[in-house]
């Protein structure tokens, strides 16, 4: 015969369970929410820096094209290993690891040919390292 | 402990002769002019011997660097011959004459560091460097003259060439460093560059196949018996095959190389602790350098100028240096830059957070 208390006895059980599985399942829901946010926010702002330094190279080479002696040879190198870069960069891959490595060669590459075209061209979302440490230092 | 025997660096003392031990520094001038602190200074190498007299750059917080020069060569006395301004926006911190003494760069809080010519007397701005974020620490020419190396609060070391007309580009940009770089110092013959900073560690870089593919090819931190705070300058010994460095760790350490005329051929010779001088110094060291003929000069955050010498009658293990003399009082403030001038009697100059400098000499 059933124990009549049973479902009283498990009574707190249940609703333990029961309030875990409806957060559960609301946090699976939110959090590909949340996920699906920030995916867009970094995902648009690598294919916007990313799409910065091509139009930078593009218009470049097209400079070097109608000019060849117009930027020096090392101005040139760079431009073409910033092209290089550009390319092998894995866009649809973005667990891959080689990610960081090549964005920051990117940016090194980029203030390269900046300096030497004195240009003074800057990338709005370039994370400004004068913004972490504002301390007074000598 | 340190068994190094002390051959190759006691010679380095015989110029100065027997009565060092008796020697005083004593004050020769005070140079006012600058309206802020001073922060660098650099004799020209293309002075002070051949009948040409004395001459040297301060760079301030005030945006200026001045030049001052000897007004005759019987004495000692100085005199402001020219005043760079107009053209820094910001602290000027380092400046750098190049080693034929004609072209002098500058490094500024501005984020550029310029490249000035002695025109006639006049110093005229021939170029100006960009592409640093921010502050400029420090600027440094290499023994041919034909390459620059600048280092900046954005924690990158650059490495300029400077062509034909003054025309300067960029060779490289360094990325290592975790912090703030404070100086950048070439090799006296070779061109392999050195780096120290706020990460406590110091860098070399070498091109080991003269392709402008600058790396990194030491490190020298905490576990090579490095300094534990940030690194503030670096100097070498007239051979080459000795490095000193000094901290905010109360330290100064020397560091030395193999024989650099083996090195001649290529290749790179690692560097490794020799020894460290510590319990001198109770604030933080902020310069060091080390004159041709072997005495170590140190300028601190006590106002004082220490001066060490090689410790010739150390035994096996013991003290490779010993402090010669401390001037307490050498300023009123934090001393921030002390530089052995060119010559045969080389005079100390020191630059001071009270903005003045002062010139002392070595005698009995």
């Amino acid at each position: 015969m059933a124990d009549i208390f049973d479902s009283s006895l498990n009574l707190e059980e249940t609703h333990f369970k029961e309030g875990y599985d409806e957060g559960y399942t609301h946090g699976l829901i939110s959090g590909k929410e949340d996920a699906i946010q920030v995916g867009l926010k970094v995902g648009f702002e690598i294919g916007e820096e990313l799409g910065f330094y091509r139009g930078c190279v593009d218009v470049w080479n097209s400079a070097i094209r109608v000019d060849p002696t117009r930027f020096s040879p090392r101005a040139q190198t760079g431009i073409a290993q910033m092209e290089e870069l550009l390319q092998k960069y894995p866009l649809m891959d973005p667990e891959n690891q080689q990610v960081q490595e090549i964005m920051d060669s990117l940016r090194i590459k980029f203030k390269m040919v900046c300096s030497s075209l004195h240009v003074k061209l800057d990338y709005n979302g370039y994370p400004k390292s004068s913004s972490e440490a504002n301390d007074m230092q000598f | 402990m340190l068994k190094k025997k002390k051959a190759a660096g006691s010679s380095e003392c015989c110029c100065v002769g027997m009565a060092i031990e008796s020697m005083e520094l004593k004050e020769i001038q005070k140079l006012q002019g600058h309206t802020d602190r001073v922060w660098s200074i650099d004799w020209n190498p293309a002075t002070g011997h051949s009948g040409i007299p004395l001459l040297f750059a301060s760079s301030s917080g005030d945006k200026t660097v001045r030049v001052w020069e000897q007004t005759n060569l019987s004495s000692n006395l100085f005199t402001c011959k020219a005043v760079l301004d107009e053209t820094h926006t910001r602290t000027v911190r380092s400046c750098a004459w190049s080693p034929s003494g004609k072209l002098l760069a500058t490094a500024s809080f501005d984020a550029t560091t310029a490249i000035w010519e002695n025109v006639g007397g006049d110093f005229e701005c021939v170029s100006t460097l960009e592409g640093h974020e921010n502050e400029v620490k420090s600027v440094s020419w290499n023994a041919s003259g034909n390459l620059l190396a600048t280092c900046s609060r954005d924690k990158s070391v650059w490495i300029w060439e400077v062509q034909q007309g003054n025309e300067v580009e960029c060779v490289s940009v360094l990325q290592g460093h975790t912090q703030d770089v404070k100086m950048v110092k070439w090799h006296p013959t070779m061109d392999v560059l050195f780096s120290c900073s706020y990460d406590n560690t110091i860098k070399v870089w070498a091109d080991e196949d003269e392709s402008d593919d600058w790396q990194c090819v030491q490190t020298l931190g905490e576990p090579n018996n490095g300094h534990t705070s940030t690194v503030w300058a670096l100097s070498f010994n007239a051979r080459g095959d000795k490095m000193v460095t000094c901290s905010d760790d109360l330290t100064v350490k020397v560091w030395e190389t193999e024989n650099i005329d083996i090195q001649s051929g290529g290749g790179f010779a690692p560097w490794r602790h020799l020894c460290t001088l510590t319990g001198y110094h109770d604030r933080t060291v902020f310069s060091v350098h080390w004159s041709r003929e072997g005495i170590l000069a140190s300028g601190a955050a006590d106002d004082a100028i220490r001066l060490f010498v090689d410790n010739n009658e150390s035994e096996v293990g013991g003290p490779l240096f010993k402090l010669l003399l401390k001037k307490e009082k050498a300023h009123d403030m934090d001393i921030n830059c002390v530089q052995w001038s060119p010559g045969e009697k080389p005079l100390l100059a020191s630059a001071s957070d009270d903005g003045t400098i002062k010139l002392w000499e070595l005698a009995p």
